[in-house]
């Protein structure tokens, strides 16, 4: 046989294989959460195809404009929160922390939003399908959206530490990659609850 | 020495073919009495994978066991065997066999799936089969109309009412070569349909109606089990099935009208007097509903 | 010619177990936290299989006489539950856990204190599980697939109900295992040594790859599942209700879109050990390697597709019966790679048949049964018969426990030298094999002929017909119960005062055999070098840790 030792192989001292794990996990472990919302589509879309009468007698379906507007808000932190990320890599720590926190901001207020869209709800949780459905696919993104702010926040405080994203700032684009997720997620949700009709 | 091998192995492959053959006839004997002409089918369904089942066994394991028993070597031998990689013919020989026995299995299964379907047994779910049999000589209804027959599925009892009869019967019989056609349903969880003599089955959906035919061919007294786990009473949850000539059938059936009031099931007996027993648990269990 | 460079040689024994508190503690390594899972899970495998005896004990004669209706559906269903849940995959974690990093030379996991959230999980299942027994509602009655509307019947009234804690026990074992998949995944696709290519990696390595990754894709499937169980169960949703315009069969496509994939996530890492054990104790490389790896992820690619194969008698459509009767068909050519290249191993090799060896020839041998059982069960008419009966329990018991609690044996055996530095008698292992081979048999062969006439499963009395068969497999059971003595007592005792094993008792070729038994912090004392395919054994010139060419 060959000589099998590779000269090029030669290992480097002191941990030479720890690569980026986490941008390399968190993805992984998204594709996994993605699945669990993608168990919800299914069941709704085929609840719904198999019920002709989804909504309880007098209701045609969810008042759009209110829920448009929250969608807006939460499309745009996404693109918020690329410029954040810019910023960081510009090395521009100020200007990051301001976006990062209207980031999270925006992220407070859609769940605001979501908040008041639950307490104008004609039918409760357990009052049919629609209900059924409605609360547990925009409660489930909810908690994601929460769980969202959480990280931000945690990240914001972790920026004010002097030098600690000079290396580095591989749980920033993790928190982003989050949030973009969140929000296509949100998208899928919109058109399926409330742009569907009939 | 090449040649002595090769003759080894014909013996061994003709032992095998013969002993998964063998094993294959046996199989007939290893199913209850069959009672319906789906189970005749089944039946040969079987024999044939047991007889293609047994070869693949019996070669594998036959080599298994020819290396245990010639090759081990004692603990003081530390010297390795030759360093065998791998040989491409050989690998895709054997990717390519199984391939092979897969499609014809499933053709096969595939084709005893289709004559079972023609018979009116394997019903599709939401669509209604084709009332008429396409093949006339498959199915043994000699032109005389199909008895509706209702079966409700609750915890823990049968009841079947004949649509047609006015009958409402905690037991089910039905006339010979007549198809049997049943409305199956349930009230309140999933249940299944199961006679092994018939060697069909159906999980019973609540809140839908499921179309389910077959063919009983035997005279006899069968069980009917429930094969979809419901809860506390499942195990008790059982009825007599009896497949009539068609004189004790009409028989039956005129008793049967006149004796409309049915005994408990045994799931209630049970409830209203537990056996003794030394581990009980007591935990609490939907209370068994009462017949009909 | 081919070098394994060693880390250590001549350097002196190092004392064993330091430090025994470590492992009841929140240690990172990841081998603390492998032999945390290992002892963790056979804790559960005995509180299952303790369950199963009493199941065993009542199906002795066909009267009810032993335990009541409600307590027996509890005893199954917690029984399935832990087996699966507490004792399949923590004990395949632990071994994994153990083995991958020393296995691809890595110093650790990628994540190592996510990996050790993921263990600790495992007890708080446990004890959520065991604490329902004594439950006013008792546990969960609905059998491990926990199908509505039986499951959300309630008919205790209490909020928090066996069903209810059963549903979280299984979220938050749900959780572990993401936590775990992504670690796994990353940790063998981002740490590898360098040079350890991927097919310079041991099959064992590819399997857990493959088992992972399914995981990750279709693990979250029965925690929405199971998510949407839990609102209908407490929250009056109606999702699965069939009278609500709900429907359970949603439910039951949810279920087994990742529970069929579940039986090779339990049965993938048993074929890796068999591909570890073989070559060493025949003395000669894996046939077939890179065919073997690769047909790992084969086999889990397909897997994902054949779901509706636990559905052929339920309300399934024709052309969907069809579909998966030959989708299902077809993961028999990847894992028939598999079985015949375990065979071209062992042939014209130079076995010894030490307890390890043993258990992995005695599990492919029941492998081979129930992968043959499994193909005539995928023939849907066939399917139709047995759905439901013995005969499927039959058919997955040669592979939980023939196959895959063999194979956890089998590595146990094998590894038990590199995980503790001593060695486990070999002649209480070969008691242990006889008595859980034959007890296996003897209890799970007569199911198939029973399921064959007809007897259900998830029966507590049964129809007088059914008693013979039945009296053998309970006698089985209990022959199998008793298996498990030697092996106690055998690891108990060679832990304190077995033998000194030393690095590479086996004289295997393992990456993991070339550092010092048990392996120092780091695992390696230098970054080991990685020279070619593995498996080489009757190469020339293989030089082992103890530098001894055989
Ligand atoms: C580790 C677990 C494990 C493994 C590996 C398997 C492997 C297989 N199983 Fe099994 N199975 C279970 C665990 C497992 N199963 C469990 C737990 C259940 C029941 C759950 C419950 O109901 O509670 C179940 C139930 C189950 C059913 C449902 C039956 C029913 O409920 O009605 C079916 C149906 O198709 C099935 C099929 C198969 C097939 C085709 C394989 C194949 O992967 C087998 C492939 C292997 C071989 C075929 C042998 C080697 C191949 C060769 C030597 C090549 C040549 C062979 C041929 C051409 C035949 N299994
Ligand atoms: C996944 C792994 C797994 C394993 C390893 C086993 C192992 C065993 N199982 Fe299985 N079993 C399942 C998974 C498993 N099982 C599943 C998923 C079901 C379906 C559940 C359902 O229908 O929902 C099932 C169902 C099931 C049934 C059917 C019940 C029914 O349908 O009514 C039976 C019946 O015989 C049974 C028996 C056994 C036996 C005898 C063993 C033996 O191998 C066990 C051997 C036991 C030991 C080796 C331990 C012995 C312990 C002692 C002697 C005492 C120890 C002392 C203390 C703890 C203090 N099991
Ligand atoms: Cu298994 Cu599906
Ligand atoms: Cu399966």
């Amino acid at each position: 046989m060959e000589s099998p030792i590779n000269s090029r192989l030669t290992p480097e001292p002191n941990h030479p294989h720890r690569r980026d794990n986490l941008s390399f996990g968190f993805p992984i472990f998204l594709i996994s959460e993605s699945i669990v919302f993608l168990s919800f589509f299914i069941t709704y879309g085929l609840l719904r195809s198999q019920n002709p009468n989804w909504f309880p007698p007098g209701i045609t379906g969810f008042d759009i404009p209110r829920a448009a507007i929250n969608t807006v808000i939460l499309v745009a932190s996404s693109g918020v929160i690329i410029l954040a990320e810019r910023a960081l890599r510009g090395r521009k720590l100020v200007m990051f922390r301001r976006l990062w926190l209207l980031t999270a901001l925006m992220g407070v207020i859609f769940l605001i939003g979501q908040a008041l869209e639950w307490s104008k709800m004609p039918f409760g949780l357990d009052e049919g399908l629609a209900g059924s459905t409605f609360y547990l696919l925009t409660g489930f993104h909810g908690l994601h959206v929460l769980t969202g702010v959480i990280l931000l926040m945690i990240m914001y405080f972790r920026s004010l530490v002097p030098g600690n994203y000079d290396r580095g700032h591989k749980g920033v684009s993790a928190v982003s990659l989050f949030w973009h997720f969140v929000d296509v997620i949100w998208i899928i949700l919109f058109i399926i609850l409330y742009l569907w009709r009939g | 020495m090449q040649t002595f091998n090769l003759i080894l192995l014909a013996i061994f492959a003709v032992a095998i073919i013969f002993g998964s053959h063998w094993l294959g006839q046996q199989a007939y004997n290893w199913l209850p009495t069959p009672a319906t002409a789906e189970a005749d089918y089944v039946g040969h369904l079987f024999s044939f994978l047991v007889t293609l089942g047994s070869f693949v066994f019996l070669g594998v394991f036959g080599m298994l066991i020819y290396s245990i028993l010639f090759y081990r070597v004692g603990n003081r031998d530390t010297s390795d065997a030759p360093p065998i990689r791998g040989n491409l013919k050989i690998e895709a020989t054997w990717t390519l066999i199984p391939f092979i026995l897969v499609v014809w299995i499933a053709s096969y299964s595939f084709s005893i799936y289709q004559r079972m379907s023609l018979l009116g047994s394997l019903p599709s779910v939401h669509l209604h089969p084709l009332e008429a049999p396409a093949h006339a000589q498959s199915s043994p209804t000699d032109g005389q109309p199909e008895e509706k027959i209702e079966v409700v599925a609750k915890q823990w009892s049968w009841t079947f009412r004949y649509l047609d009869r006015n009958v409402i019967s905690h037991e089910l019989h039905l006339p010979i070569d007549r198809r049997a056609h049943l409305l199956l349903q349930s009230e309140d969880v999933l249940h299944g349909f199961y006679v092994p003599n018939f060697r069909i089955k159906q999980d019973i959906v609540p809140n839908r109606t499921i179309d389910f035919r077959f063919n009983p061919n035997r005279v006899g007294k069968y069980t009917l089990y429930d094969s979809q786990f419901s809860g506390t009473y499942f195990a008790v949850n059982t009825a007599n099935v009896y497949v009539d000539t068609p004189e004790a059938y009409q028989q039956w059936l005129a008793g049967a009208a006149a004796r409309p009031i049915l005994p408990p099931a045994p799931a209630n007996v049970e409830h209203n007097q537990p056996p003794a027993i030394p581990l009980r648990s007591n935990w609490p269990t939907i209370q068994p509903r009462n017949f009909p | 010619m081919t070098n394994i460079s060693t880390s250590h040689a001549g350097e002196p024994i190092q004392p064993l177990q330091p430090n025994w508190k470590r492992y009841f503690s929140f240690s990172t390594d990841h081998k603390v936290i492998g032999v945390q899972y290992l002892v963790t899970a056979f804790f559960f495998f005995l509180i299952g299989g303790l369950l199963a005896m009493i199941v065993r004990a009542e199906l002795l004669t066909p009267q009810l006489n032993l335990v009541d209706r409600s307590l027996y559906n509890g005893l199954f269903t917690m029984h399935g539950t832990i087996m699966i849940f507490l004792w399949i995959f923590p004990a395949n974690a632990g071994l994994a856990n153990y083995l991958v990093p020393l296995m691809i030379g890595a110093q650790d996991v990628a994540f190592p204190r996510l990996n050790a959230i993921a263990f600790w999980l495992i007890p708080v299942v446990g004890i959520l599980l065991l604490f329902s027994f004594f439950l006013p509602s008792g546990t969960a009655q609905a059998g491990w697939w926990s199908y509505p509307p039986v499951s959300v019947q309630n008919p205790s009234g209490q909020f928090v109900n066996g069903e209810f804690v059963w549903l979280l026990a299984v979220a938050i074992s749900g959780v572990s295992s993401i936590m775990g998949g992504v670690n796994f995944v990353t940790t063998i696709l981002q740490m590898r040594a360098p040079g350890m290519t991927f097919f310079r990696m041991p099959v064992y390595v590819w399997t857990i790859l493959s088992a992972q990754m399914l995981q990750l894709v279709c693990l979250p499937a029965l925690t929405g599942g199971a998510v949407m169980l839990l609102f209908d169960l407490a929250f009056g949703t109606t999702f699965f209700a069939p009278f609500k315009d709900g429907d359970p069969v949603i439910y039951q496509h949810l279920f087994w879109f990742y529970s069929h994939p579940a039986v090779y996530v339990m049965a993938l890492p048993a074929f890796g050990v068999f591909s570890e054990v073989l070559p060493v104790f025949s003395r000669k490389p894996l046939f077939g390697y890179p065919f073997v790896a690769v047909s790992s992820l084969l086999i889990g690619v397909i897997s994902i597709f054949v779901w509706v194969h636990h559905m052929f008698a339920g309300a399934t459509p024709g052309w969907m019966r069809m579909f998966f009767m030959a989708s299902t068909m077809l993961v028999s050519v990847p894992t028939g790679v598999k079985v015949f290249a375990w065979v071209a191993t062992v042939w014209r090799g130079k076995l010894h048949l030490k307890a390890a060896m043993l258990f992995s020839l005695g599990a492919i041998a029941m492998f081979l049964f129930a992968g043959i059982t499994g193909i005539m069960l995928a023939s849907v008419p066939f399917d139709i018969h047995v759905n439901n009966t013995y005969f499927i329990v039959g058919h997955f018991h040669y592979v939980v426990f023939g196959t895959v609690t063999m194979a956890i044996f089998s590595g146990i055996y094998y590894w038990f030298p590199k995980i503790t530095g001593r060695m486990l008698s070999d002649s209480w292992g070969q008691l242990h094999f006889w008595l859980a081979f034959i007890g296996a048999n003897l209890n799970f062969f007569p199911m198939h002929p029973l399921g064959l006439q007809g007897m259900v499963r998830r029966i507590s009395s049964y129809d007088p017909q059914y008693t013979g068969w039945n009296v053998v497999a309970s006698l089985g059971a209990f022959l199998l119960g008793m298996s498990t003595l030697p092996f106690i007592v055998n690891v108990i005792s060679s832990w304190i005062q077995g033998s000194r094993a030393g690095d590479n008792p086996w004289k295997a070729t393992g990456l993991e055999w070339m550092t010092t038994s048990p392996p120092p912090e780091e695992n390696f004392i230098e970054i080991p070098k990685i020279p070619t395919k593995p498996y080489a054994y009757g190469e020339a010139h293989r030089v082992t840790s103890d530098s001894s060419s055989i």
